[in-house]
């Protein structure tokens, strides 16, 4: 049984716990785990004994003393490899720690593996794994996915029976997705509010590093000290770190919760709506004042506008995998350009190849315009739509996924646009940079059904504090 | 067709900025030349790295674009360039497409000609690939990434230039003023162009010679380039617009593609990248503290210096001799430094064929020999003689003077000594001399100097000359 996470800490920063024998049980526990889900594309087994062996000797007034961290695998741990889940990246070790990871490693926090995703990010459902890597499997029904693409990071959330939070990253829902179909808390900050240096790019305007996990104390607190200005990142935000942890305490009488009227319709799965309509009622009870509020240009527009600017960028990202100085070879031979394409065309999978053919297009002369530019001003358009619902609310609300988790096989008959339209809820908030949480609330027949709530720019402790009064009212019932 | 001339020429012209550190990193941009000593995660395009802009390198577009009058963008956004090529870290450059820097200006030549530009902007340098053995003999490429990230400016002129050689005077005038704003190093940084080319009688059909390095080999290519142009016509063939690439060893370029448009490199704007804004503050800061650039300084020679219109321009139009010249000033009279940094030392170079750039002395053997001349200590002659030595090979001129006993000799009794000789030696001259011959004279003075090696004063040598053949 798992303790309360301040108290776990206090106990490791005292040095009341043995984190070396701790640390192997750990070790153990997400092995056996991974034989049978595949949450770990790496497990950093000397690192992480390394890592407990330092913090013996200094572990005092480390906020995260023995706290057990996973990393997405598109974050840097140095010299770990870090692939991205894709197989152009095989053997490649970073000579440095993206800076989210440095900063929880100087917190005491123990990295224990790189956890598994869609390749570079490209997927819903983690299905999309690179060549020769695994799919992760659903932790709740192992026919059923994970969500994607941090699906490694979601589903070890769930099964960890320690003390732990896994560090996600989203570009256009890969946080709240898979936390909504694995049943874990994910948190998706303000763009810019977490530095992405160490992080490899999927979509640059769009990704951000965020906290999994299921004890809301341990996410908060990852989640701050993640936070703050990076200099190594030109994006990064210059605003003060807030302390999260303390806004779970808070209660949210009289908030205004504003629940998006485009998605209780059309394209939502009965369960769901059941589960939202359960959500509204729980919210009031707890004090919060809930309407609903249409946001019509997000809902038509955040998909295709989502997909043309995510693929372009995408698209440039993954120019560099060549096959020159790291990552896969292949043997000489032929011009640059034959090399290049050998390596690209033997070691990308099908959904990056697909990404980077629609990416290129849509920033070629002749359809920039039409595509890439469009996509721009459209992407204006919906932070406007959102500022302006912001003046009336302090929170959005609307389910993560408009289905349940599907199985294997009905993941499969999905077209390539039906997977896209996946991402109708969470391309929205990703496209305005705005953060925002899956939280889990409703099960059904012990499926997992995630609710996501968006706050306005930087007021991710408004999402702290939603997660801490209904997390409470659990306790309380 | 707007254009008249029976040769047109454009440039784009990519200038090395001597910051410390690259574009978007603080890898140094000098200090090894080990390949790949200077590098990091960010000029190596490692997975995770990102770019931070090196906002001196934005100082220095905005001192050009100032020095240029171009008009300077309010924002500073930079793109994406998408290509493929091994030198390519990221396989994309970071560069500026539809927002340069800087738009329009111009250029003004010694001659008063004025070039249009189209653009200043600001870019990375991708890095340098090494042929072992020469570019057609290697079987493999090597690739050195310590001039990756490195600053570059790249200067697009107006297609308004109309013979390689106003393209070097061009060259030549643009080098000056980077030099003036202290942003270039012609020491160790490079200049590259791309040229397009075209001639009247084939209707102006362009060639595009892609990546000459080094301002004389622009002028070179651009000579082969036209002659070629006009052999091709006469021989009855036809000119297609094409790209084509300047092979310095053969001195010749040769085709590379025929193109009907333009490449497409799929530009997007860089997101890692957020738009800098150029403040009315950061110009202002710019403006004021803009280095004084050769006009503005031919003035205050004449004002200062009392320098002929002439000398003034002359000393100020080679930026390493107008600092060379305002060295010397602090040490010698500015007429006297004038004189002898513009005509004597002009002199002896051509003689030599050598450039400014090429000369090994420094400013203080300069020096050293103004000021022995000033003090009267050597004779104008020696002083001459001296400067075409030290061009050679740069000595200490005092001990020189010394050892060679150069001293200038106004000492009357020796002087007598050696003009009673030439007398002694020259009966015939002499007689010339008295039947009123005033050649017969230098004929003897020159004797006589030639016995002190143009040590003896000139003027005693005359007035003893003079009194012994009375």
């Amino acid at each position: 049984m798992k303790m309360r996470i301040d108290e776990y800490i206090e106990k490791v920063q005292n040095g009341k716990v043995d984190m070396v024998l701790k640390t192997k049980k750990v070790l153990a526990e997400i092995k056996k785990i991974n034989k049978e889900y595949h949450y770990f594309n790496v497990i950093c087994e000397d690192l992480a004994l390394e890592q407990a062996k330092t913090l013996k000797k200094n572990a005092k007034s480390k906020r995260l003393a023995g706290l057990f961290i996973s990393v997405k695998d598109c974050i840097n741990v140095k010299d770990v490899e870090s692939t991205a889940g894709s197989r152009i990246l095989k053997g490649y070790k970073p000579l440095f720690n993206a800076t989210a990871v440095q900063r929880v490693i100087d917190e005491g926090a123990i990295i224990i593996g790189k956890t598994s995703q869609d390749e570079f990010g490209f997927g819903s459902f983690a299905t999309n794994v690179g060549l020769g890597y695994k799919t992760p499997l659903n932790p709740v029904d192992k026919k059923r996915v994970c969500g994607g693409s941090s699906g490694g990071s979601g589903g070890i959330s769930k099964l960890a029976s320690f003390e732990h939070v896994s560090l996600g990253e989203s570009t256009g829902g890969s946080i709240v997705a898979p936390a909504s179909f694995c049943g874990v808390i994910g948190f998706c900050p303000t763009y810019g509010r977490v530095s992405r240096y160490g992080l490899i790019d999927y979509g640059n305007s769009l990704d951000k590093i965020g906290a999994m996990g299921t004890n809301p104390e341990a996410v908060a607190l990852v989640q701050e000290v993640i936070s703050g200005h990076d200099q190594k990142d030109s994006t990064s935000l210059e605003v003060p770190t807030v302390d999260y942890a303390e806004y779970l305490e808070k209660s949210i009488k009289g908030f205004k919760i504003g629940v998006i009227e485009e998605s209780m319709g059309k394209g939502v799965d009965v369960q769901v709506m059941e589960a939202l309509n359960q959500t509204i009622k729980k919210l009031e009870f707890i004090g919060a004042k809930v309407k609903k509020i249409s946001l019509k240009q997000i809902t038509d527009y955040a998909v295709p506008t989502y997909y043309i600017l995510a693929t372009t960028e995408a698209s440039t990202n993954l120019a560099k995998y060549c096959g020159m100085r790291y990552g896969a070879h292949e043997k000489l031979e032929g011009s640059f350009n034959d090399y290049f394409s050998t390596v690209r065309s033997k070691h990308l999978g099908e959904e990056a190849k697909r990404r980077i053919m629609l990416g290129s297009f849509a920033r070629m002369a002749g359809y920039r315009d039409a595509y890439y530019i469009k996509a721009q001003q459209s992407r204006q358009l919906m932070v406007k739509e959102y500022q302006k619902a912001f003046k009336d609310y302090d929170l959005l609300l609307c389910p993560t996924m408009p289905v349940i988790p599907p199985t294997f096989n009905e993941a499969k008959k999905l077209t390539p646009l039906q997977n896209y339209m996946m991402d109708v809820m969470t391309a929205g908030p990703n496209l305005a940079g705005l953060p925002h949480a899956s939280i889990p609330l409703i099960e059904h027949k012990g499926l997992p059904i995630g609710m996501m709530f968006i706050a306005d720019q930087l007021k991710e402790e408004k999402l702290f504090q939603l997660i801490g009064a209904l997390q409470q009212d659990e306790v309380q019932n | 067709m707007k254009f008249k001339t029976d040769e047109v020429i454009g440039l784009e012209v990519h200038v090395e900025l001597n910051t410390l550190t690259k574009l978007f990193c603080s890898c140094p941009t000098r200090g090894s030349s080990e390949p790949n000593t200077l590098t990091c995660d960010v000029c190596l395009g490692l997975p995770g790295s990102k770019p931070v802009l090196n906002k001196k390198a934005v100082d220095y577009a905005l001192r050009l674009c100032m020095a240029l009058n171009s008009d300077i963008d309010k924002e500073l956004i930079f793109s994406r360039k998408t290509y493929f090529y091994p030198d390519m870290s990221k396989n994309y450059q970071i560069t500026q497409y539809d927002r340069p820097i800087g738009v329009g200006g111009h250029l003004q030549l010694p001659d008063g000609t004025k070039i249009g530009l189209e653009r200043v902007h600001i870019e990375e340098d991708p890095a340098a690939l090494m042929h072992p053995g020469g570019m057609h003999k290697s079987n493999s490429v090597l690739v050195d990434y310590n001039r990756s990230g490195r600053p570059l400016l790249e200067i697009v002129t107006k297609p308004e230039i109309t013979s390689a050689a106003q393209a070097r005077d061009f060259l030549k005038a643009l080098i000056t003023v980077l030099q003036y704003l202290q942003i270039f190093d012609i020491s160790d940084g490079t200049i590259k162009a791309d040229a397009n080319v075209s001639i009247k009688a084939s209707g102006y059909t362009r060639a595009e010679i892609k990546n000459i390095s080094g301002f004389k080999e622009i002028e070179k290519a651009l000579m082969y380039e036209l002659l070629r142009q006009k052999e091709a016509l006469l021989q009855g063939q036809k000119i297609v617009q094409q790209t084509r690439s300047w092979d310095s060893e053969t001195g010749i370029t040769q085709s590379l593609r025929t193109k009907e448009s333009e490449d497409d490199y799929g530009y997007i704007l860089d997101p890692d990248l957020t738009i800098t804004e150029l403040t009315d503050d950061w110009q202002k800061t710019i403006k004021e503290t803009l280095p004084e650039l050769h006009h503005d300084r031919e003035k205050r020679y004449k004002k200062e210096f009392n320098l002929s219109s002439d000398d003034a321009k002359v000393l100020t139009q080679d930026y390493n001799l107008s600092e060379f010249f305002e060295k010397l000033t602090k040490e010698v009279d500015p007429i006297l430094a004038a004189k002898w940094a513009r005509r004597e030392l002009a002199r002896v170079l051509n003689y030599n064929k050598l450039d400014f750039s090429d000369i090994k002395f420094d400013h203080t053997h300069f020096s050293k020999l103004l000021i022995l001349l000033e003090q009267k200590k050597i004779t104008e002659t020696v002083a001459q003689k001296i400067l075409e030595q030290l061009v050679v090979k740069p000595f200490d001129v005092e001990h020189y003077v010394q050892k060679h006993g150069l001293k200038m000799v106004s000492d009357s009794n020796q002087l007598e000594l050696w003009a009673a000789k030439a007398i002694d030696d020259n009966p015939k001259t002499v007689e010339e001399y008295a039947k009123g011959k005033e050649q017969a004279f230098n004929f003897l003075m020159g004797q006589v100097m030639r016995q002190s090696k143009g040590a003896a004063s000139p003027q005693e040598v005359r007035q003893i000359l003079k009194k012994l053949l009375k």
